[in-house]
């Protein structure tokens, strides 16, 4: 585990006041800032951090990479639309439903999956979630197929007569991506810091050496595999009833399990800010390439003319370059920082100390 | 009272016998020292009695228990632990918390864990290096890592697999200290060893294979001076 | 009792292509133990050679593929020295996440450059077909196999029957001891991603005038090779033939009988029983 100075419970003072002073800002935020979009950002990015942890302790912790986590994305995003739309139970309730059926899932995934090693493993965790796209892609009646679902109105949330939020605004969905998230941390760092965080690094670190240390496999990794679910699934849920409509092609897709590895590969695997980092890296990145800002940065800055051939280009093109982008990263990322930036700041501090210790 | 009892234990791999009908009982608290030339069976043994895979034919009693078919995390929770020939250190974690892993064995608290991993890093002398990544270790830190770690899963009987392997004469005599210390810890330990010197140093008994068979058994004397053991083994290297 | 011959022949003819980009994925794992998610986008950019080929000089597809071998071989073996050489000692998960980034740079850079549109490629025959009692045989199909066939054949010979073809297979049997008896262990692996590029390119152009062309047709085709490799156990070119022609049989005889929408799930199924009951394959040569 990464140790700075200690003081009494292991934490170090000036990065908890630091966290706790963003996480204050954090809350205070949607009363200051106006814009709509800026909020709409910090929800995607929000829930991409949710992601990103989730799949970290699956993933990062204890070594089992998949690349298909988009599964208990989609199972938790169609468990709750289909239970709101079509039977009009509480997303509330809803949510919690998905995250029952997709931690159920996940069980019965990994017992397949888990005694498959490295590449066999990431490429059944592949192969399933594409199973689970293809099975919403037929089962027509239940999914609505490739046309996906419309959410047509969230019921409003009280608490006996009073109305607390109506989810018109983004405001709702700020505050709960920023309390799930909140979760998300606590629960890492709580396990972190146990047996189970251990237990996990040793399986990533090597199976069978800890297997050797008298931990029994299946167990934890499907323990790992079910926290991960959890926060993947709630993830899910949240985007859909905030985005209002999903289809198999948008929350059970293979570019949605690459892009959470992304997240975490660039901020760092295996961290607790390495997600953060990554998101807080490829959502604005991704958005502001969507919504064409830096393309028109670009010819705003007078570099390339509005009206030549590339400008024109650049404005018409950018804007789907994104994935491409995120590939290029993917293979630079992989080439030169394979732990991300977190990892490659802790292999300069660990050299730093080795040759302290001479 | 019998600690270990190997009772015509065979191991199959295709149409290769691996282990073929090899016997023999420890007593609690002895060095079991046990040789062969390379192939004749021994890592196949202690891959067998751990759990790796289980014997073709045969039985393995462990204080009475009958170990065939356990898996590997059940043999340590017995309080059966064994080393690596190739040394598997948890790369990415630190030393204390590679040994904290193993004594998470026996205990849910960290804090306890804590405690018991410095206690056995100070019994093989890491203490210099106790926040040091594990994979940042030379090769004789690391055998030194492996035994702390597996001493803090507190076992009865500890096997050692090519401990020495890969350590100039230096690191060599520290571990040959640390497996007599452990003895004196009450220990029960069965060390595969290449290094006949160490062998003869340490071991109160020791069985040499070949081939897959037990070829002979007795205490260092009657190993040395066995003449079907030097004709197919110390002669020939 | 027709519509089964007819979807078994068709599955053996579409078999023989796979069982081309079956033995490319295989030959790269046997010789680098890296598993190329690029391997279907290899296909991809194949398959939009032989497009431009034919639309901007009217050269025939299947004559086409005098060009595209060397061409995507070439490519290949950049790709090889440039980028996976880099990868070769690393965790194997992040080999894959840099084929699959790869990939990812491969198909979005045609998507910029092309758009997605479909594109067909329509030749004189592209519909035809003719008749053997009772069943219905794409012309096209039929020609792609007959090729498929002849490329096979000539890759069989060059493995087992050229000094360089022996070195590459003895390579993917064991690297150190391929090393050690003085083989440029480096100059195969440029040959075995060269070699995999190619026969995936090839694949492409062979099924150019029956698909449909776009940026994101690799992804199913890599998913496809994966399961063909690892039915016919990765690294054994024997195991990823017979793969192929299963895994096309599979694929249309399941299409017929539970839908089309279905088939795809039908393969990933398969796909996850071989990896539980039997992950090294039909003919598993794997050495993990």
């Amino acid at each position: 585990m990464r140790t700075f100075k200690h003081n009494m419970r292991g934490m170090s003072t000036l990065p908890v006041l630091l966290t706790v002073a963003a996480v204050i800002a954090l809350f205070l935020l949607p009363n200051f800032v106006e814009s709509t979009y800026a909020l709409h950002i910090m929800i995607l990015i929000f829930l991409s951090v949710i992601m990103g942890l989730g799949w970290n302790i699956l993933g990062g912790y204890t070594g089992q990479y998949s690349v298909g986590h988009a599964a208990y994305f989609g199972v938790g995003a169609y468990t709750t639309i289909i239970l709101m739309q079509y039977r009009h139970i509480a997303p509330w309730y809803g949510v919690w439903a998905g995250v029952v059926v997709a931690v159920i899932i996940g069980l019965i995934i990994g017992s397949i999956c888990f005694r498959l090693r490295g590449p066999y493993f990431v490429l059944a965790s592949i192969a399933v979630a594409e199973i689970f796209r293809v099975t919403a892609l037929n089962l027509k009646n239940l999914t609505n197929g490739a046309e996906g679902i419309l959410i047509t109105d969230i019921p409003p949330f009280k608490i006996g007569d009073v109305i607390i939020t109506d989810f018109m605004s983004k405001v709702p969905f700020y505050y709960i991506g920023l309390v799930i998230l909140l979760i998300a941390v606590f629960v890492t760092w709580m396990l972190q810091n146990s047996k189970l965080g251990y237990y996990f690094q040793a399986i990533r670190e090597d199976q069978d050496a800890a297997h050797s240390l008298g931990i029994n496999l299946t167990v934890y990794k499907n323990v790992a595999l079910s926290f991960s679910v959890v926060f993947t699934s709630l993830a899910g849920s949240i985007y859909g009833l905030y985005v209002g409509f999903i289809d198999p092609s948008t929350v059970l897709a293979l570019d949605l399990s690459v892009q959470i590895v992304m997240t975490c590969i660039i901020g760092g695997i295996g961290t607790i800010f390495g997600p953060v980092i990554g998101a807080v890296v490829l959502v604005p990145f991704s958005e502001a390439l969507r919504s064409n800002m830096i393309a028109q940065a670009i010819i705003d800055s007078g570099l390339v003319s509005e009206n030549s051939g590339f400008g024109f280009f650049l404005k018409e093109q950018l804007s789907h370059a994104h994935v491409l982008i995120y590939g290029i990263l993917l293979v630079v990322v992989i080439l030169y920082m394979p732990d991300g930036i977190l990892g490659f700041m802790r292999k300069k501090i660990s050299a730093k100390r080795r040759k302290e210790a001479l | 009272m019998a600690i270990l009892e190997i009772k015509h234990v065979s191991k199959f791999f295709g149409g290769l016998a691996a282990n073929s009908d090899v016997s023999f009982e420890m007593v609690s608290g002895m060095i079991m020292g046990l040789i062969g030339p390379n192939g004749a069976g021994k890592t196949t043994l202690f891959n067998c009695i751990t759990g790796y895979y289980p014997p073709s034919r045969g039985e393995i009693l462990f204080d009475g228990h009958r170990m065939n078919g356990l898996n590997p995390d059940a043999v340590c929770k017995l309080g059966m632990a064994r080393t690596w020939q190739k040394v598997r250190p948890l790369a990415k974690m630190s030393v204390v918390d590679n040994v904290m892993v193993g004594a998470l064995c026996r205990t849910n608290s960290l804090k306890k864990a804590r405690v018991a991993a410095m206690e056995k890093i100070q019994v093989v002398g890491l203490e210099n290096r106790v926040k040091f990544l594990a994979g940042s270790l030379p090769i004789g830190e690391r055998k030194k890592l492996e035994v702390a770690r597996v001493l803090a899963t507190q076992p009865k009987l500890l096997l050692l697999d090519e401990v020495m392997g890969g350590l100039n004469p230096a690191e060599s005599e520290e571990i040959i200290q640390l497996i007599l210390d452990i003895k004196n810890l009450g220990i029960t330990q069965m060390v595969i060893e290449h290094d006949m010197k160490a062998i003869m140093r340490i071991s109160d008994r020791i069985v040499v294979l070949n081939s897959g068979e037990k070829l002979a058994e007795g205490n260092p004397q009657e190993i040395v001076s066995n003449k079907a053991v030097v004709d197919a083994y110390l002669g020939g290297e | 009792m027709a519509v089964f011959f007819q979807s078994l022949i068709s599955g053996i003819l579409i078999g023989g292509v796979y069982a081309l980009i079956g033995i490319g994925l295989t030959i790269i794992f046997g010789v680098m133990r890296i598993i190329n998610f690029a391997h279907g986008d290899l296909l991809m950019i194949g398959m939009y050679l032989t497009y431009f080929l034919f639309a901007l000089f009217h050269v025939d597809p299947f004559v086409s593929i005098i060009i595209t071998i060397p061409v995507m071989f070439l490519y290949g073996a950049f790709l090889q020295k440039a980028f996976i050489n880099r990868v070769l000692g690393a965790l194997p998960q992040n080999q894959i996440l840099l084929t699959i980034g790869m990939g990812l740079v491969m198909s979005n850079a045609v998507m910029l450059a092309f758009t997605s549109d479909y594109k067909i490629l329509s030749t004189t025959y592209s519909s035809a077909s003719f008749n053997v009692f009772g069943i219905s045989i794409s012309t096209p199909l039929l020609i792609s196999f007959a090729i498929t066939i002849a490329i096979t054949l000539t890759l069989y010979w060059f493995l087992y029957r050229t000094d360089t073809g022996q070195a590459v297979r003895a390579t993917a049997q064991d690297r150190d001891a391929a090393q050690l008896m003085g083989i440029n262990v480096k100059r195969m692996s440029i040959i075995a991603f060269g070699l995999g590029a190619a026969l995936a390119g090839t694949a492409g152009a062979l099924i150019s005038p029956t698909y449909y062309i776009f940026p994101q047709v690799g992804s199913v085709f890599t998913l496809k090779a994966f399961v063909i490799t690892v039915l016919g156990g990765m690294g054994s070119i024997v195991g990823a033939t017979l793969g192929g022609v299963i895994i096309g049989v599979a694929e249309s005889v399941g299409g017929v009988y539970f839908g089309s929408g279905w088939k795809d799930v039908i393969v990933f199924i398969l796909f996850l029983l071989v990896l539980l009951f039997k992950p090294s394959g039909l003919l598993g040569t794997s050495k993990d």
